[in-house]
């Protein structure tokens, strides 16, 4: 495996912020559920960042994530979560965690069990963005806890399931490249 | 499924370079005047605290030469979604809440403090809306990647990386356009073997699994490209911000640091006047 640089760790953090810039622009990452609430795994690129990377990597991820949102929500709103997103407190800080806590979960397992440790760090991450961008939405009065309660159950517990698929997948797929080769692969394209 | 072209060319934000004196700012100074403003409208507890930042802004974007119409397009969206909100705060009651009544249908009512609730949405998303239309306006991708670096330049004495989160911030613009083709490739194959994105049947859990060809190819080449693109930096002996020169350097021009100070003193004003009220 080649040896951990800060060059990498930087431009990874760059390469999936750009992957949540993207999964936001175009919306993809939202699977339609009941009563108009969706699902989304927009977050999972600051987990893989969180796993692969480490916390800063997460957290810088997270923030870029955040921002565009907080941008999208600003310049052309969709849903009526929407308008609480143009709120940095709502859309930047949980998204930053969100690597974070992952990173912290991976790190439990001390590197051993790679799929079930990826799959955990997932739905960690998912939960703590369910958690906090609900919690904050109630503190700053935008839905009464009703509401967050049953999202929480309708909504978030499904995204948590689909946080840890997404991420043991891409998380195992790339520790199998990586495991293989030791390098990018990027190279091999020109023979 | 809907479109399969995604633009090569993407922009966020919406830059109207109409090359006001406001353009000319370095990038620190509109980050300074963007958080002087942002701050009150989004932790405020007051509507005129939340509300005097929006002014402000009009009146920035009115010098600038934006019109106050095109900032707020965002809200004529925005206003059926404040509805459903409002709407929302009626149907479902707070615990604990004995404020006065204002109105009741029913079972259902709307008092005081689920007034207030609503106004203080409509007012913070207004403002932070309106807030963050101006800074894309004004500053392009460029400066808002690059600003990063000067903005916490006093902090990267400190030890903070500014020079690698600005880094990180350049490299994803750059890969934006990069990621959004190899986007558009795999959508396009596994389309043409069958694939259906996000109106397929079946449960969510069902439906995640239906983006995995997607999601995961996705971002197994972005990290492969960062890999490729990391082990070039390195080959050509790229080492941090050390010794390094910049190909664009934002001069500061005599008066930016008044500008700068007023951003400060109009965020403490404001503040004031929060908790004075």
């Amino acid at each position: 495996m080649a040896q951990k640089s800060t060059v990498r760790t930087v431009v990874v953090s760059g390469a999936l912020g750009a992957v949540s810039i993207v999964l936001v622009l175009f919306n993809i990452g939202f699977i339609p559920w009941f009563a108009g609430a969706s699902i989304t795994f927009m977050h999972v690129p600051a987990i893989i960042a969180g796993v692969l990377e480490g916390p800063a990597a997460g957290a810088v991820v997270g923030a870029i994530f955040g921002i565009t949102s907080l941008v999208k929500a600003a310049t052309m709103p969709q849903g009526p979560i929407d308008v609480f997103f143009t709120n940095p407190l709502i859309s930047v800080l949980p998204r930053m965690l969100v690597g974070i806590v992952a990173w912290a979960v991976f790190r439990l397992f001390r590197g051993r069990l790679l799929a079930a440790s990826s799959a955990s760090a997932g739905v960690a991450g998912s939960l703590t963005n369910a958690i906090l961008v609900l919690g904050l939405l109630v503190l700053f009065k935008a839905i009464p806890p009703a509401v967050a309660g049953t999202v929480f159950v309708s909504n978030s517990l499904i995204e948590a399931a689909a946080g840890g698929i997404l991420s043991l997948a891409v998380v195992t797929a790339w520790k199998g490249i990586e495991n293989r080769s030791g390098r990018a692969r990027l190279a091999d394209e020109d023979k | 499924m809907r479109g399969l072209e995604f633009f090569r060319n993407v922009s966020i934000g919406q830059y109207m370079d109409t090359g006001s004196a406001l353009h000319r700012f370095t990038p620190s100074t509109k980050y300074i005047w963007l958080l002087a403003l942002a701050a009150p409208a989004t932790v405020a507890a007051h509507l005129e605290a939340v509300l005097l930042p929006w002014l402000a802004t009009l009146a920035l974007g009115l010098a600038a030469g934006i019109r106050p119409g095109f900032l707020l397009r965002g809200m004529k969206p925005a206003v059926p979604l404040l509805g459903i909100v409002a709407v929302f705060q009626f149907i479902f009651g707070w615990p604990g809440d004995r404020s006065a009544l204002l109105f009741a249908l029913g079972p259902l009512s709307l008092t005081a403090r689920e007034g207030s609730a609503i106004l203080m949405a409509v007012a913070r998303t207004l403002s932070l809306m309106t807030i963050i239309s101006l800074f894309t306006s004004l500053t392009t991708e460029g400066e808002i990647a690059h600003g990063i670096e000067d903005f916490f330049s006093p902090l990267a004495r400190l030890g903070f990386p500014a020079h690698a989160l600005a880094l990180s911030v350049a490299t994803a613009f750059r890969f934006i356009p990069i990621i959004a083709g190899e986007l558009e490739s795999i959508v396009k194959a596994q389309a043409a073997r069958g694939a259906d994105f996000g109106s397929g049947r079946g449960g969510p859990l069902k439906r995640t699994r239906a983006y995995l060809p997607l999601f995961v190819p996705v971002t197994i080449r972005a990290l492969e490209r960062a890999e490729a693109l990391a082990e070039a930096m390195e080959a050509r002996c790229y080492a941090g911000a050390d010794g390094r020169s910049r190909y664009v350097v934002y001069e500061k021009r005599s008066g930016e640091i008044v500008v700068r100070l007023v951003a400060v003193l109009f965020c403490a004003a404001t503040f004031a006047l929060d908790v004075l009220i």
